[in-house]
């Protein structure tokens, strides 16, 4: 008898006892690193051809970048740049200026170029300064 | 008298009624204070001294509000050119010209206005426009033809307009800066550009020449590569009977190829804006460094 007052009372008080977290207002610690990059995955409406471009750049973010991380060395990142491309030139134009853009992304020394250098270490880059109207350019 | 008084009013014997005198006494005191102590801070004079500290202060925003305050009052040629200085201090350039224009006739300050018209002028940045004010004869002061003729040959090296004879524009600049100023016409007249066409020709005969043409080496190597490896794995897919890779990588290869053409032409175009750009940073630098070879008016 005495026993099952003892367990009874010791399951009681367990129930009844405030964990550390209530007691304290204490919080779960998280460890997980705060995400720096949110893509931007609206789709351009504007005409059928960038509705069709954004959703494979969605595509690419959900499938690609978002598991491999942030590791393009422009600003804007490739194919955030192929979409300005074609949304200042045209589709084909736009290809081009991507084919350009990629061929300079996989140049291992491209820290020599004369690219302005962002605060978040990255290469500044935007499309209109190769749209060969040399009155847009801005450096 | 007053001992008289003092015994009436200790004779009410209690604070409410003292309150209620002072209650009564205080707004006639108040108010004769005022009446002597009188000041109006919004007065003219009183807004010309503020203005006149503020410009002093360089403080060209609220000087020129206060300014044209007073000149809704009276009339003065120095708050005039002060109003319109301001102005020009603060960027105003279209307003400050407009507010010289009204110093041009019957004022002693007519010169000077006359001046820092064609100054504000130059500032507007519209530089054949200024050249054909300046050739007009119209505004120009006798006392500064020299300067004005100076800031007019200054503007041939601001925008893309064809090089007079050097001899004639560099003659009315002083004889220590003629130097330099033949310096900057030479570089002017014989820019080094890179020809978009030609880098394009280039690198359509070798991938990537068009980029090691505009000094891109780096970036002509790797087209070169990644041309040569793709148009090698599609050759050696095509010959091992493995069509839809061989297709891949012939589209692959056309991508880096036209890609690169593409981009020969564009880094040329962005080596010559590098040229300009550096060119008239280093023109603008110069000229300010030395006021534009205009005298400092301080009024």
């Amino acid at each position: 008898m005495k026993l099952f007052f003892l367990f009874f009372f010791l399951c009681v008080t367990l129930l009844l006892a405030q964990t550390e977290l209530v007691k304290w207002e204490s919080q779960q610690m998280s460890y997980e690193l705060p995400a720096h990059r949110h893509h931007d995955y609206s789709i351009d409406k504007s005409s059928l051809g960038l509705s069709i471009l954004s959703v494979a750049r969605n595509a690419y973010y959900f499938f690609v970048s978002d598991l491999d991380g942030d590791n393009c060395a422009f600003s804007p990142t490739c194919s955030a740049f192929f979409i300005q491309a074609v949304k200042e030139t045209s589709i084909i134009k736009g290809t081009l200026m991507f084919a350009d853009r990629f061929t300079r992304d996989i140049n291992f020394f491209k820290g020599s170029n004369h690219y302005p250098l962002l605060s978040t270490n990255k290469f500044l880059d935007p499309a209109y300064n190769y749209t060969l109207h040399s009155a847009k350019i801005k450096l | 008298m007053i001992q008289s008084t003092f015994q009436k009013i200790f004779a009410l014997r209690t604070y409410s009624n003292i309150l209620w005198i002072l209650f009564l006494i205080i707004p006639f005191v108040k108010g004769y204070c005022q009446s002597t102590n009188s000041n109006n801070y919004f007065s003219p004079d009183n807004r010309l001294q503020f203005a006149n500290y503020l410009y002093k202060d360089k403080d060209y925003l609220r000087a020129a509000n206060e300014f044209k305050e007073y000149l809704k009052f009276n009339s003065n040629d120095t708050v005039q050119f002060r109003l319109s200085n301001s102005l020009f201090k603060i960027g105003r350039f279209t307003e400050a010209s407009d507010n010289f224009k009204g110093l041009f006739f019957g004022s002693k300050l007519s010169e000077e206005a006359r001046l820092m018209f064609f100054e504000s002028n130059f500032f507007q940045s519209d530089f054949n426009s200024f050249r054909n004010l300046a050739d007009q004869d119209v505004y120009l002061p006798q006392k500064y033809m020299k300067d004005i003729e100076r800031l007019k040959f200054a503007t041939y090296f601001f925008d893309n307009t064809t090089l007079p004879d050097e001899n004639i524009l560099l003659e009315p600049f002083p004889v220590s800066a003629q130097s330099q100023i033949a310096k900057f016409y030479i570089q002017k007249k014989f820019q080094l550009h890179k020809s978009p066409a030609t880098a394009a020709i280039l690198s359509a005969l070798i991938p990537g020449a068009g980029k090691i043409y505009t000094g891109e080496i780096g970036d002509g190597i790797t087209a070169l590569v990644a041309t040569a490896l793709s148009a090698y794995l599609a050759y050696t897919n095509f010959k091992a009977d493995h069509q839809f890779r061989g297709w891949l990588f012939t589209g692959l290869t056309a991508f880096f190829y036209g890609g690169n053409i593409y981009g020969s032409a564009a880094s040329a175009q962005i080596y010559n804006a590098r040229i300009r750009f550096d060119f008239d940073k280093e023109v603008k630098f110069y000229f300010e460094q030395r006021n534009y070879f205009l005298p400092q008016i301080d009024l």
